[in-house]
């Protein structure tokens, strides 16, 4: 067990090494941030000075040493644009993504295992074309036009939920279900072909001749067969969600990573980007890391030394 | 299901902590007034960024040296007189009876210390390029400031309206961080404080000096997304929102809650030729270029009719703006001849453009000057390659350029000097006569002289075409219905300045 976690360990360092530095250097690639924060009519004398203060005159090599030594100290640099240190800011936005993603996989797994399920055990039957009709149509609804929609709809003609911002609880529910709907529609389908698989196997038929009803059968025997794709799909899709919802976060003004990112981008936030960069990549190779654990515990089968 | 269900209890209880900063808000006060702002504020430290969403906070928890009233003139704030003992020195009278959120009183130490720390060059400031004509800042009495600027600076009052006030003895001993993130200045509101990314709440100064505000709390949200906020106001969720366009204005007209406010800004926007590129050495075409574009058509049809069509880079909202300049008469058939006669017929020209600005405009004026005869090929980058290409050698900037510029001074020495001196790297081409005008209506405090210069300068600017100014833009606020505020051209949001009605 302890070599294997070493040996991912080790590729895990080489991944995010790597990524940080294509991030570092791609980004400044394409110039710096100080024409964006200083005013039109700055001389190019002005402009020089807060190069230098903000140590863009110094070689790309150096600055870079410079990013790695203050990250093995945990120092993730300071956001140009908001003057205090990236980790502050990343921390604030933090759990507004994490129940933005909570939110959304609530809805995504709440609606979608169920609802896959059941178009599976009912195939043929309208019941299931109706829920094939409304999967399909949370996968087809682009979010930003589902978003607003539901802002027009609940808030400003209903006035049932705050419209945007993050004030309360209320403030969750329609980001949740505009982010969720796409996700929902892939666990649906995912879940729908791992069930239907798995009824054809012959301990279902056994099932039924012991006469098991159907919701037993599928309770406690099929869906821990039928848990493997769902959890490979789950932990891609666990992955997308945090790495920042960011038409639905723009929409609903929610304070959450994704929207931190894109304004991070087009200011040129340089340091900030790549506190993000490096807290998603982390991220993905955690979860990666869990799904496997998860399959030996769903399925003794599967073993983790060697091959996964 | 036993050995899930502990874990799946864990992961509950782990979404609900994680939700504890929702639980833990106050609910919303009745007589809270919110503002939905596009960004949130980069800092409140007045001296540490140079953006409109930071200083529509910070400017109602700062007072300034000068400021200006709603129809745009200077007038005192800290300041109470000032008198000019020398062309190169200022001495100003401040008031005695200004107080600090803390408590602390505050001197013309304080007014001091202000200036010194946004001119001091180890500080960094943005907008340090805006006061560098100040040498040196002191306080000659208790209630008294002298400043000595680099020679004749006419600009020098302008510029001290944007100069906020701050706390000498809190800056120093909090420091920059600190002060950054608890800021205390003597404004009509207090700060109370700010969840990033999500809102910026203050509260009123009762013991303000000057106008109190009206509303009790107020708190300042950041929705980027443009529909979002129209939909708050119609919701009734958001008292004031800015930055909307006429679309989007126009979803309020019918709205039983809202309503839209807007007032020509000191923005023009302009369309920038450069005379270092064929065709555009040739004068005529670029006479061409003034004839081909419907300066009328563009701001009725495109920009709702609300803002203006320019005649000169600057605004009666500048000082420098002449009366009576005369521009080429949209004259199309003209346009055309002009650029077949100059053998420019079919050559193609880059336009420089960035996503901040509006691209209707832009597609409109590429549309008009094909229609004469150019071929035009938009040129869209990100604002930060827009900027460093405009800024570029003359001979590597592109041919046309479109842009909107403001120097929040109100004054047309920062128009003028950036777009044409040859100095500064924005300017395209170099002209010693215009050199000659521009410095002298930089380094004299006289009026007159520097109208005069100035007519002279707009007159070749309308004439010889190195940029057509195209119109005077306005800006669009959406407000809740009973709202009485008067917007002002220098964008500046007082909270003190604005009312319910009754």
């Amino acid at each position: 067990m302890s070599a294997f976690f070493l040996k991912r360990a080790l590729q895990a360092f080489v991944a995010v090494l790597g990524v940080i530095t294509l991030i570092f250097f791609l980004q400044r690639l394409a110039g710096d941030p100080v024409l964006l924060l200083v005013p039109q009519n700055a001389t190019q004398a002005d402009i020089e000075a807060m190069r230098t203060s903000l140590g863009f005159d110094r070689p790309l090599a150096v600055q870079y040493f410079d990013y790695l030594s203050g990250l093995i100290m945990f120092d993730f640099g300071r956001s140009y644009v908001q003057n205090v240190p990236v980790w502050t800011l990343i921390l604030s936005r933090l759990p507004y993504t994490l129940m933005l993603a909570g939110g959304a996989l609530l809805v995504a797994f709440g609606v979608g295992i169920p609802l896959g399920v059941a178009m599976a055990v009912r195939r043929g039957r309208p019941e299931a074309k109706a829920m094939m009709g409304f999967v399909l149509a949370g996968q087809s609804m682009p979010t930003f036009w589902s978003a607003i929609l539901m802002i027009i709809v609940f808030a400003v003609w209903l006035g049932w939920l705050p419209p945007s911002g993050a004030r309360s609880w209320s403030s969750l529910i329609m980001p949740s279900i505009a982010l969720g709907l796409l996700s929902m529609a892939t666990f649906a389908r995912v879940a729908r072909t791992a069930v239907l698989d798995e009824l054809e196997k012959d301990y279902v038929r056994t099932g039924h001749a012991k006469g098991l009803p159907m919701h037993r059968i599928v309770a406690r025997h099929l869906l821990r067969n039928a848990a493997i794709p769902v959890v490979t799909v789950a932990a891609l899709e666990i992955a997308n969600l945090l790495a920042g919802a960011v038409i639905v976060e723009t929409v609903f003004a929610w304070p959450g990573l994704g929207q931190l990112t894109v304004q991070a981008i087009n200011a040129r936030d340089f340091m900030l980007v790549q506190g993000v960069v490096l807290l998603g990549a982390v991220t993905a190779i955690v979860l990666n890391l869990v799904a496997d654990l998860l399959y030996s515990i769903i399925d003794p089968r599967i073993r983790l030394e060697g091959n996964a | 299901m036993k050995t899930v269900s502990r874990p799946f209890r864990s992961f509950l209880a782990g979404i609900v902590l994680a939700c504890s900063p929702l639980v833990l808000q106050p609910a919303q006060a009745k007589d809270q007034f919110v503002v939905d702002l596009t960004n949130e504020p980069s800092s409140l430290d007045p001296q540490k960024q140079w953006n409109p969403d930071s200083y529509y906070v910070y400017r109602n928890i700062f007072d300034n040296l000068l400021t200006r009233d709603d129809a745009g003139k200077i007038v005192p704030q800290i300041a109470t007189e000032w008198s000019y003992r020398s062309d190169t020195e200022v001495t100003f009278k401040i008031r005695d009876d200004v107080k600090f959120h803390d408590g602390t009183p505050l001197t013309a130490k304080d007014v001091a210390f202000s200036i010194n720390r946004i001119i001091n060059p180890a500080f960094a400031s943005p907008q340090l390029g805006q006061f560098n004509k100040i040498v040196s800042a002191e306080a000659t009495g208790d209630h008294e400031v002298t400043i000595k600027t680099d020679g004749a600076y006419p600009v020098l009052l302008a510029q001290l309206v944007k100069l906020s006030i701050v706390p000498q003895q809190v800056v120093e001993a909090k420091g920059d961080d600190a002060f950054n993130a608890a800021p205390i200045g003597s404004g009509p509101y207090k700060f109370v404080s700010w969840q990033k990314g999500v809102a910026v709440a203050l509260e009123r100064n009762d013991d303000y000096w000057g106008e109190k505000g009206v509303f009790p709390t107020v708190e300042f949200r950041a929705v980027p997304d443009a529909a979002t906020r129209v939909a708050n106001l119609q919701a009734g969720t958001t008292d004031l929102a800015v930055g909307l366009d006429t679309d989007l204005a126009a979803q309020l007209e019918s709205s039983a809650n809202a309503k839209t406010l807007s007032v020509l800004t000191e923005r023009i926007g302009y369309v920038k030729l450069n005379p270092n590129l064929p065709p555009f050495d040739d004068k005529r075409v670029r006479q061409a270029v003034a004839e081909a574009i419907d300066k009328q058509t563009i701001v009725d049809g495109l920009l709702g009719g609300v803002d203006k069509p320019a005649t000169q880079m600057a605004m009666p909202a500048h000082f420098g703006y002449v009366e009576g300049i005369k521009n080429y008469d949209y004259n199309p058939e003209d346009a055309k001849k002009l650029i077949t006669e100059a053998g420019a017929a079919g050559k193609q020209v880059g336009f420089a453009t960035a996503p901040a600005f509006d691209q209707r405009i832009v597609q409109a004026v590429a549309q008009m000057l094909t229609n004469a005869g150019l071929k035009v090929d938009i040129e869209m980058t990100d604002m930060a390659t827009y900027l460093k290409r405009a800024q570029s050698a003359p001979a590597s900037q592109a041919a046309i350029s479109f842009g909107r510029w403001s120097c929040a001074c109100q004054d047309v020495d920062g128009v003028l000097f950036p777009l044409l001196h040859s100095s500064s790297s924005w300017a395209s081409g170099s002209s010693p006569e215009i050199d000659k005008l521009l410095d002298e209506a930089r380094n004299t405090l006289d009026e007159k002289v520097r109208l005069e210069a100035y007519r002279k300068v707009s007159t070749h600017v309308a004439e010889d075409v190195p940029l057509v100014p195209l119109y005077q833009a306005a800006i669009i606020y959406g407000a809740a219905k009973n709202l009485e505020w008067q917007p002002t051209a220098n964008e500046s949001l007082f909270l003190n300045r604005m009312k319910w009605q009754d």
